[in-house]
């Protein structure tokens, strides 16, 4: 065999997307001493949260969190798991710094421009270190840039424009800027440059941000109440509001779907809202999930196709959006008993890899179409 | 915040279930005779029923006698789900920690009371009906409707009267009973009642239960599909085991006069097995519960007065109990937690005539309670009561006005109450209406726990209820119907809801109103057969202004039917029943639904050889094993069960 036919058969072995070999099928993060325990005594585990993708790999975020009998304790700082699901291997990136306290309980993690920027909360008071946001490069595995946010607010979501990196506040209903430029902050930074407050539903209590993201150039932030929700969009420049619709209850995240709208999952009435930007933001209600348990906590979106995670029941969901009748469940996996998934990549069309906050693993669950 | 929800979840799980406690002393004095009634063997199908309650006889009550299922493996909560009004909330199998609710209140807002004393959860809220043992008993009393006039604070559904069995003072009596059935489900029970000093008597009463739990069940692992296949799983880390004693002494000293002593011990552990979704192999809980009283009562001229005293003391353990779930008890990060609770009271009792019309009753209490451990820290309060109550008997009307003010720690509110029952006709029809106003002072769980995902609120303050309802009763030898429309309205209800970022915190926010209809019958047919059914229709509408307004109240059954053929004679008996709950919703936005189940039990027994009875039964005859509690806790396909007993 000549070197001219050996040179496309390995690219096809080793290049082509349909040749590559199917994700681990679970495998566990790191745990113990590994996550550099604050007490080497009382290590914790991985308990990872929020996912991105960038160049084949998924990056978590991982809270290293420890059980004290019923409560959570921050057993280390915060780590982004840097994770190939086709070798089942794990990179560790340590988020916090030189004292192990820069950055606690990271949340959403975002891809741009080849850099990950994730989103810390502290302890959730708002008054001590450990929360900010950080820079990653992910080619060095370090922190490149961070800030500390001020005082009283909590970073939640992350949402990364050209000149702008927005963060929302699971303690209040605003949004902060920092400048991507001088990593400093500019909306929020003081009186003459306040935060950029949030509409939120008018029922319910303790309005707070639980998402902000990107969609074609604008802006969205989504607003939780006890019993409703809301998406806003804003100017990703100016912070202008430019219109607010409706969603579920406590939504948790959205996602830009194939055909241009935003799909959004209500976690505690087990339901997907569709909205359509325009002049206006208009919702309607998507689809109601069947299990009546599943708790909504991630999606998704690729081309037609969204994916979603129910954290009670386990179970990851490919949904149709241009099925006969309206977005349809067309394909479910199991996370495992108790597993508690909490976010999901799609690596294609059919091929999702998940993390499990309960278990601290990763799974590659198969899904399985609707007979 | 979803994960806060789930630490709430698991809060729920873990949650201190109530109670075992039970205790008591004896009924009022007017109450006497109707207890003393002679104990049937074999047992006696009573249509005509006893009415209700002696604190609340105008209140839409049902009697179930315990007696009426001797032959048969029935927990406490399975005998009260044979009346209307009740649903009940059972985390999983045998043992597994139960609650109630009636008329649609949640179990906080409903009083369990062990001869007028009411029993607590070790936070001071609902109570685990599973760790009260009910060979113990002889009777129970479920009276609906706001009753706080009647029977204090907490009274915002109803009261379920638990009436112990009393000492005889004619003959002496002893019974055992032995059952053992599917799931390593045993129990054994015995009771002596021994006379004494002419009118005196004492009881010693004894039982022990064990079930292994591991049944199997039917889980979806893909539910966001609908038609998804069920796979068969075997519950693990669902065994119980308890032991109960009931020690109880009268003694006459002159006439009406006399002293009752009553103890009441109960002792158990159990797996707790966690949700089907995320089932837990190593948390356990154990309990213990004690409870002493005594009461002298006597008479002066027309007027009876009682003076009595009583304490308990509650305590549980909860092992192998995690944040993430479970975990390994002993080791770093898992200590075991504990939270006790006590309560102390002395009561002072007084009846008397009032021309030849009334009955006029009053009654002080005065005590305290107290909370501590891991969860909640130390606290106590003071508690008193006042209240009076009036018979009023006008021909064919019979009017029951009474009003009581209760002062639980910083809280003092009043709860006046109204009833009248009339009977027009020479036929034994009787209608009845009543209306009642109480509140509800928030636990210690509510005000001070802290665990997880919980947090707090000190500055919570008392829920508020009313309540009226209208009521037929038609009675004969063969035929007792009753029927009844109520409607309650509550505001500030305590509810968890989020407060970011990770915790949930009761506030007094919630608003509700529950409409229904109840239905009751039952029947003596020919051929020993006896047929009763018990309907319940409930609207439970969200009144909180906002997004909910208007929605339903979650985990309340829109409908509900029991029905129950059985059939007694001389030597045999058998039973067939069915138990029906319509889908309910399990979220308060009504995207959610429990769908709805049937649950068949049958059983049939013989007298095989002097007083010594044999009988089997099936529950669920179905097999249905997909069946679910509210929470997602799975609970037993067909079990059959053997029982033994006698009475000598």
């Amino acid at each position: 065999m000549n070197r001219t036919r050996i040179v496309p058969l390995l690219c096809v072995l080793a290049c082509g997307h349909g040749t590559r070999p199917p994700p681990q099928e679970h495998f566990a993060l790191p745990s113990g001493a590994l996550l550099k325990p604050f007490d080497p005594a009382k290590p914790g585990e991985a308990r990872p949260l929020y996912t991105a993708q960038l160049g084949g790999r998924v990056y978590a975020t991982l809270s290293n969190a420890r059980a004290e009998g019923n409560f959570v304790v921050t057993a280390g700082p915060g780590f982004l798991a840097s994770i190939d699901p086709f070798a089942g291997s794990v990179d560790l990136i340590d988020l916090g710094g030189s004292d192990g306290h820069q950055c606690t309980n990271p949340g959403v993690v975002r891809e741009d421009g080849g850099k990950l920027y994730v989103a810390c909360s502290g302890d959730f008071s708002g008054a001590t270190p450990g929360r900010g946001v950080f820079e990653v490069d992910p080619t060095s595995k370090t922190v490149s840039r961070g800030l500390v946010t001020g005082m009283g607010h909590v970073p939640s979501g992350v949402a990364v424009t050209p000149t702008k990196i927005w963060l929302g506040d699971s303690s209040t209903p605003q949004l902060i800027s920092v400048d991507r430029g001088t990593f400093t902050t500019a909306d929020g930074s003081d009186a003459n440059h306040p935060p950029i407050a949030v509409p939120c539903p008018s029922t319910g209590q303790f309005p707070f941000i639980p998402y902000v993201g990107i969609v074609n150039g604008d802006l969205y932030a989504l607003c939780a109440t006890t019993e409703a929700g809301m998406l806003a969009r804003f100017d990703a420049q100016t912070g202008a509001a430019k219109g607010s619709t409706a969603v579920g209850a406590q939504p948790t995240e959205f996602a830009a779907t194939g055909d241009g709208r935003i799909a959004v999952v209500n976690s505690n009435e087990n339901t997907m809202t569709l909205v359509t930007p325009g002049a206006t933001l208009t919702a309607q209600l998507a689809l109601t999930f069947n299990s009546s348990t599943s708790t909504l906590q991630d999606v998704k979106a690729r081309g037609r196709f969204v994916f979603t995670v129910a954290s009670t029941s386990n179970t990851v969901q490919k949904i149709d959006l241009q099925a006969p009748g309206g977005p349809k469940v067309v394909a479910d996996a199991n996370t495992g008993l108790g597993s508690n998934p909490f976010n999901l990549e799609a690596l294609d069309d059919d091929t999702v890899v998940v993390v499990n906050w309960a278990t601290s693993n990763v799974v590659a669950p198969q899904l399985k179409p609707v007979q | 915040m979803p994960r806060a929800f789930a630490a709430f979840r698991r809060s729920i799980r873990f949650a201190p279930p109530a109670v075992t406690a039970l205790a008591l002393i004896a009924a009022p004095v007017r109450a006497r005779a109707e207890d003393a009634r002679p104990e049937a063997e074999p047992v006696d199908i009573v249509v005509t029923a006893p009415e209700g309650s002696t604190r609340a006889p105008a209140a839409q009550a049902t009697v179930v006698q315990a007696d009426k299922f001797a032959g048969e493996v029935r927990s406490v909560a399975e005998l009260l789900s044979t009346a209307p009004g009740v649903s009940v909330h059972a985390l999983g199998g045998p043992g597994q920690a139960t609650t109630l609710s009636l008329r649609g209140a949640s179990a906080d807002q409903s009083l369990v009371l062990l001869d007028g004393i009411p029993l607590h959860g070790p936070g001071g809220g609902a109570v685990d009906l599973a760790s009260l043992p009910v060979s113990l008993l002889d009777r129970l009393v479920i009276s609906r409707g706001v009753l706080g006039a009647q029977f204090g604070a907490g009274a915002l559904g109803g009261v379920v009267e638990l009436v112990p069995r009393r000492p005889r003072t004619d003959r002496l009596v002893a019974d055992a009973r032995l059952t053992g059935g599917s799931f390593g489900t045993f129990g054994a029970s015995s009771s002596v009642s021994v006379p004494w000093n002419g009118e005196g008597g004492g009881l010693v009463a004894l039982e022990v239960n064990r079930s292994a739990g591991d049944f199997r069940y039917d889980q979806q692992l893909t539910p966001e599909i609908g038609g998804a296949p069920y796979y068969e799983f075997t519950r693990a880390n669902a065994d119980s085991w308890r032991s109960s004693a009931l020690l109880r002494g009268t003694w006459p000293i002159a006439g009406e006069t006399g002293v009752d002593v009553l103890f009441q011990g109960s002792l158990g552990e159990r797996g707790l097995p966690g949700p089907a979704t995320s089932p837990t192999h190593r948390s356990r809980e154990l309990d213990r519960s004690g409870l002493l009283g005594a009461r002298f009562r006597s008479t002066a001229g027309s007027a009876s007065y009682s003076v009595r005293a009583w304490g308990d003391l509650d305590r549980i353990e909860l092992r192998g109990a995690s944040a993430f779930g479970d975990c390994d008890d002993g080791a770093s990060g898992c200590p075991s937690s504990l939270q006790s609770a006590s309560a102390a009271r002395g009561e002072v009792e007084l009846g008397a005539p009032v021309g030849d019309r009334q009955w006029v009753r009053g009654s002080v209490t005065a005590g305290m309670d107290r909370a501590s451990g891991d969860g909640t820290g130390f606290h106590r309060r003071g508690v008193f009561s006042a209240s009076i109550s009036d018979d009023v008997r006008l021909g064919a009307l019979s009017v029951f006005p009474a009003l009581r003010v209760d002062v639980v720690g910083k809280e003092a509110g009043v709860s006046p109450a109204i009833a009248a029952t009339l009977r027009p006709w020479s036929v034994p029809i009787e209608l009845r209406a009543g209306a009642g106003l109480s509140f509800r002072v928030p636990t210690f769980s509510e005000l001070y726990l802290r665990q997880g995902g919980l947090a707090p609120n000190t500055d919570l303050a008392p829920e508020h209820g009313r309540s009226i309802d209208v009521g037929i009763a038609y009675r004969s030898e063969s035929l007792t119907v009753s029927a009844g429309a109520f409607a309650s309205w509550y505001r500030d209800l305590i509810v968890y809801e989020l407060f970011p970022p990770a915790a949930v915190k009761p506030f007094n926010v919630g608003a509700a109103r529950i409409r229904g209809f109840e239905l009751q019958a039952v029947a003596k047919l020919r051929y020993g057969l006896t047929a009763e059914l018990a309907y319940t229709a409930l609207q439970a509408s969200n009144t909180r202004p906002g997004t909910l307004e208007g929605h339903s109240l979650p985990y309340r059954p829109p409908h509900r039917l029991f029905v129950r053929v059985a059939h007694h004679a001389g030597r045999f008996e058998s039973y067939a029943e069915a138990n029906a709950t319509a889908s309910m919703p399990r979220n308060q936005f009504d995207t959610a639904f429990l769908p709805a189940q049937v649950l068949v039990n049958a059983g049939a027994g013989a007298r095989v050889a002097g007083p010594l009875w044999i009988d089997v039964e099936a529950k669920n005859l179905l097999d249905d094993r997909t069946m679910q509690d509210l929470f997602q806790y799975p609970l037993p396909g067909l079990s059959l069960a053997v029982i033994a007993r006698a009475r000598l």
